[in-house]
């Protein structure tokens, strides 16, 4: 799959991600290079030397996770862009992502912007909390964004737009603003169930389709909860909507 | 869990519970706290058709739905609410297709009249003119009622809540109840998943988990569950103004204000336990008498259905009050499809009863013994 898409599957990702123990323990450098090419400055690079020397410079490069401290410094020296830092101990919810990002402009801290997964999908809202710009990047720049923890794995680039920001259209068949939701949440709707039922986000003809996942993420982010322990409101028929003359068995559509 | 100490525990966060928590409060009872096993209005509150209307066939329904009615043109300044009920008074177009309906219905408007209610019996061209895409062939006439009407059922029960909880009552969500303690013959406490309430007043608001709320009391409530569905369409422009409604078809179809369509039926053949499952007899069975009676609505395109339960009681009249076998309890259930109408007045006259004040509108009739008694008046007017 990675030859065809350029995007790490699920199998290729578990032999790179750092077990849950070490992640809880603080940064740690996760480097995604899955491809054979006789390429080695993250093991020059490496100080601590956690990063071990390569046999056969083609091969992969093998992290000793008790090593590394998450210092970063493999980030820009590491010319496929593939090596990012996750501290998932950054905050109560959030985890801490550092990566390599070679587009001007660059963003500023303390700006809001939407985090992409490896398919270059908008992901999460995030918070640029530093951008290391000197020498020592070498004109690959490391920005260290703030994201809620269940995107520390999911979140390897970013988009300067603030997809979620409180003007955008969360509910597009109700028109609900995600500045809405989170008013909502603020006060005191914290379930999906109950922000349906008080703006009608999920109602409409695609039945919550687009809305619920971004409700769901919201609330996670508001309320610390875990997007796995949120219910879902009730899915039902029908999938698509249908007129009510079909209904009867009397007419056909296109 | 957390153990705690109320005047009052009501069960039960649909639109009857938050009403008898707000008036309670409001007349001054302190420590008023609401179970509900979900969301408010996660039960039959939420899933009605949420239509009102005054026009009914026994003397007490019609008393009951005009207070409720003439509380629902205020609500939104009375219970001071930050956002909106959506009251819309479009009026009920109830038709008649049988001659012994029209009969009925000339008795239903004389008794409705004599107690303030504006309803009056047109024909069908009549009606016509007040619902233009309806088929006025298919009609003998129709009792119409400009008064009643419709409102969103969920910002309705918030409205109650927030102004509840302004005056303090504690509305606990997804909290199930697991148990009541009763002691010689007084109520003493609620057992919930989150803890123990120890109480001298259980408010019985249950809907159609009411029966089950009775057993654990040793008080057998003579009502059952049965499912009722309904669909929704996509919303369009305004185009029907009241509630299309009738027995004998057995339909109900009214234009929300947000412009969708509600649209439901009764079956003899529904099951009469808690399922909530929607059934696709129902889809068919709706779609072809809508599409008989409002043939336009043909292309309109239905986005969901849903299903609720009626909790239904043996001449479908509400039962309101204290029973005799336990000290405490009080029931507000049996309302037979029409519970969230009558939540208003379900409200006061529920507080006045546990307070044991002058009722508004006298409801002793509505008691539990009356099936004893055997003095039942049967509603005919219910969908």
């Amino acid at each position: 799959m990675l030859k065809s898409t350029g995007i790490a599957t699920k199998e290729d990702l578990e032999k790179v991600i750092p077990p849950k123990e070490r992640l809880a323990r603080g940064p740690v450098a996760i480097i995604e290079c899955f491809e054979r090419i006789p390429c080695n400055p993250c093991y020059t690079s490496c100080k601590r030397g956690a990063i071990k020397e390569f046999e056969d410079i083609n091969d992969c490069p093998k992290l000793d996770y008790d090593i590394c401290n998450g210092c970063g410094v493999c980030i820009s020296n590491c010319p496929g862009l593939a090596i990012f830092v996750v501290d998932e101990t950054y905050s109560e919810s959030e985890a801490l992502i550092k990566l390599p990002y070679e587009f001007v402009p660059l963003p500023k801290e303390g700006d809001f912007i939407t985090g992409l997964d490896r398919a270059g999908k908008p992901a999460c809202r995030a918070k640029v909390i530093r951008v290391q710009n000197s020498r020592a990047q070498d004109r690959t720049p490391v920005v260290s964004l703030a994201v809620p923890r269940e995107f520390s794995m999911v979140v390897r680039s970013m988009s300067l737009d603030d997809y979620y920001s409180d003007n955008t259209i969360v509910c597009r068949c109700e028109e609900v603003t995600l500045g809405e939701i989170r008013e909502y949440i603020r006060k005191g709707y914290t379930t999906v169930d109950q922000i349906k039922r008080i703006s009608r986000c999920g109602m409409g003809p695609c039945q919550g389709r687009t809305c619920t996942p971004l409700i769901m993420q919201e609330i996670s982010r508001a309320t610390g909860q875990s997007i796995a322990d949120l219910k879902t409101p009730t899915y039902r028929p029908p999938t698509v909507p249908i007129k009510l003359g079909q209904l009867t068995g009397g007419e056909n559509d296109e | 869990m957390m153990n705690k100490t109320a005047d009052a525990v009501i069960i039960g966060g649909g639109i009857s519970g938050c009403a008898i928590a707000y008036n309670l409060a409001k007349k001054g009872m302190k420590d008023i706290v609401i179970v509900e096993k979900e969301y408010l209005c996660s039960g039959a509150t939420g899933r009605c058709g949420a239509g009102v209307r005054m026009q009914w066939g026994t003397e007490m329904n019609c008393k009951l739905a005009k207070y409720s009615i003439e509380f629902f043109e205020t609500a939104n300044e009375e219970l001071e609410y930050e956002y909106d009920i959506e009251f819309k008074q479009g009026g009920y177009l109830i038709i008649a297709a049988t001659e012994k309906e029209v009969n009925q219905f000339r008795k239903n408007i004389a008794l409705q009249n004599s107690l303030g209610i504006p309803s009056r019996y047109i024909t069908p061209l009549e009606a016509k003119e007040i619902v233009p895409h309806m088929d006025e062939t298919k009609i003998l006439g129709a009792a119409f009622n400009p008064k009643d009407g419709h409102l969103n059922p969920f910002h309705a029960t918030q409205a109650y809540a927030n102004a509840a909880k302004r005056l303090g009552v504690e509305i606990m969500t997804y909290t199930e109840v697991t148990g009541i303690d009763v002691e010689n013959g007084k109520i003493k406490g609620v057992q919930t998943d989150k803890g123990y309430i120890s109480t001298p007043v259980v408010v019985n608001a249950a809907g159609g988990y009411s029966q089950l709320i009775g057993e654990m009391v040793g008080v057998e409530i003579p009502v059952f569950s049965e499912r009722h569905q309904i669909l929704v369409t996509e919303a369009v422009a305004p185009m029907q103004g009241p509630m299309f409604m009738s027995f004998s078809q057995n339909i109900y179809c009214q234009q929300t204000p947000h412009g969708s369509f509600i649209m439901g039926r009764g079956d003899p053949n529904e099951p009469r336990d808690l399922r909530i499952t929607s059934s696709w007899d129902f889809l068919e069975e709706m779609a072809k008498t809508c599409i008989k009676f409002l043939p336009p609505l043909k292309d309109l395109r239905m986005v969901r259905q849903w299903s609720g339960l009626y909790n239904m009681s043996p001449d479908r009249q509400p039962i309101y009050g204290a029973v005799k076998e336990v000290d405490g309890f009080y029931l507000a259930s049996g309302y037979s499809g029409h519970g969230f109408m009558f939540g208003p007045v379900t409200g006061v006259v529920i507080a006045e009863t546990i307070l044991a004040e002058e009722p508004t509108i006298p409801v002793h009739m509505l008691g539990i013994d009356r099936f004893e008694k055997g003095e039942l008046i049967l509603e005919p007017s219910v969908v």
